[in-house]
């Protein structure tokens, strides 16, 4: 098994992508992904600004879910997060799905957004398994994979001298 | 599979490039033509139309399709024809 002294997460986050197939599919499946959050993000600042008021009241209304008092604490006290945040976040997020840009960092604020979809909508007529959940683990996916590198600007950016010097850095790239 | 040849590369190009287009590419388009921003009419509370999209969601979905079925016959293709380009000379590999 390699062992790398200058990348400490070489192996349990250094997932190679075996093969030109799968490099192409999954930065292809990057791009879609970013588009799909994009498209959501970009919509919304565009009919609301940064006041997004559904965020608030859709966390205020998750009531006995999963997640406990924790969204409806957050919908009734973070509103001045949510609001602009929504919007901008996933606008961000799905740039940075796009371009491949600190991919590992992005694809997790859209699990987080994922999980509160999940949860919130609990549209779960046809099982636990729905396309909330896909779209869940098409974000996990593109951190596990780390997709940036793949035709993505991660590829670069994790040549540069910082990430070198501080390869923890790559928790967040990739 | 270890190498993409030339026809290879143009398939999965074109295959993505179909997928890409009728996705994100016409999705800019539609965003920059202003309502609606997604591929529905927009409707006044009468439920008369009151604006359409500007690309027709058959030419996307259309053109999405298309690049999958570009993508699948190349799949077969790939799966009917010998890897003539990929080198097989085996190669030692240390355990460790």
């Amino acid at each position: 098994m390699a062992y790398s002294e200058t990348n400490p997460l070489a192996e349990d986050f250094g997932f190679e992508v075996g093969g030109p197939l799968a490099a192409y599919w999954i930065a292809l499946l990057r791009v879609i992904t970013g588009w799909w959050f994009f498209h959501a993000g970009v919509t919304k600042l565009i009919e609301n600004g940064l006041n997004f008021t559904y965020g608030t009241a859709y966390m205020q209304g998750m009531t006995g879910t999963a997640l406990g008092p924790i969204p409806v604490w957050m919908g009734n006290n973070l509103a001045w997060l949510i609001e602009p945040g929504v919007p901008l976040f996933e606008t961000l997020i799905g740039l940075a799905l796009m371009a491949g840009a600190f991919v590992r960092l992005a694809a997790f604020g859209g699990v987080v957004f994922m999980t509160l979809f999940w949860v919130g909508n609990a549209g779960f007529g046809n099982g636990l398994v729905n396309g909330d959940l896909m779209g869940l683990l098409l974000f996990a996916t593109m951190m596990v994979f780390a997709a940036g590198r793949y035709y993505g600007l991660d590829a670069l950016i994790e040549r540069l001298d910082v990430v070198n010097r501080y390869p923890k850095l790559r928790y967040l790239l990739g | 599979m270890n190498q993409f040849d030339i026809t290879d590369k143009i398939a999965t190009a074109f295959g993505a490039g179909l997928v890409l287009l009728g996705i994100v590419g016409l999705g800019l388009v539609e965003l920059l033509a202003g309502k609606p921003y997604s591929p529905v009419p927009l409707t006044n509370e009468a439920g008369e139309v009151i604006a359409t999209p500007a690309i027709d969601p058959t030419l996307r979905t259309g053109l999405v399709l298309l690049g999958l079925v570009v993508l699948f016959v190349w799949g077969l293709y790939r799966a009917a024809t010998p890897d003539a380009g990929a080198d097989r000379t085996p190669t030692e590999v240390t355990a460790d």
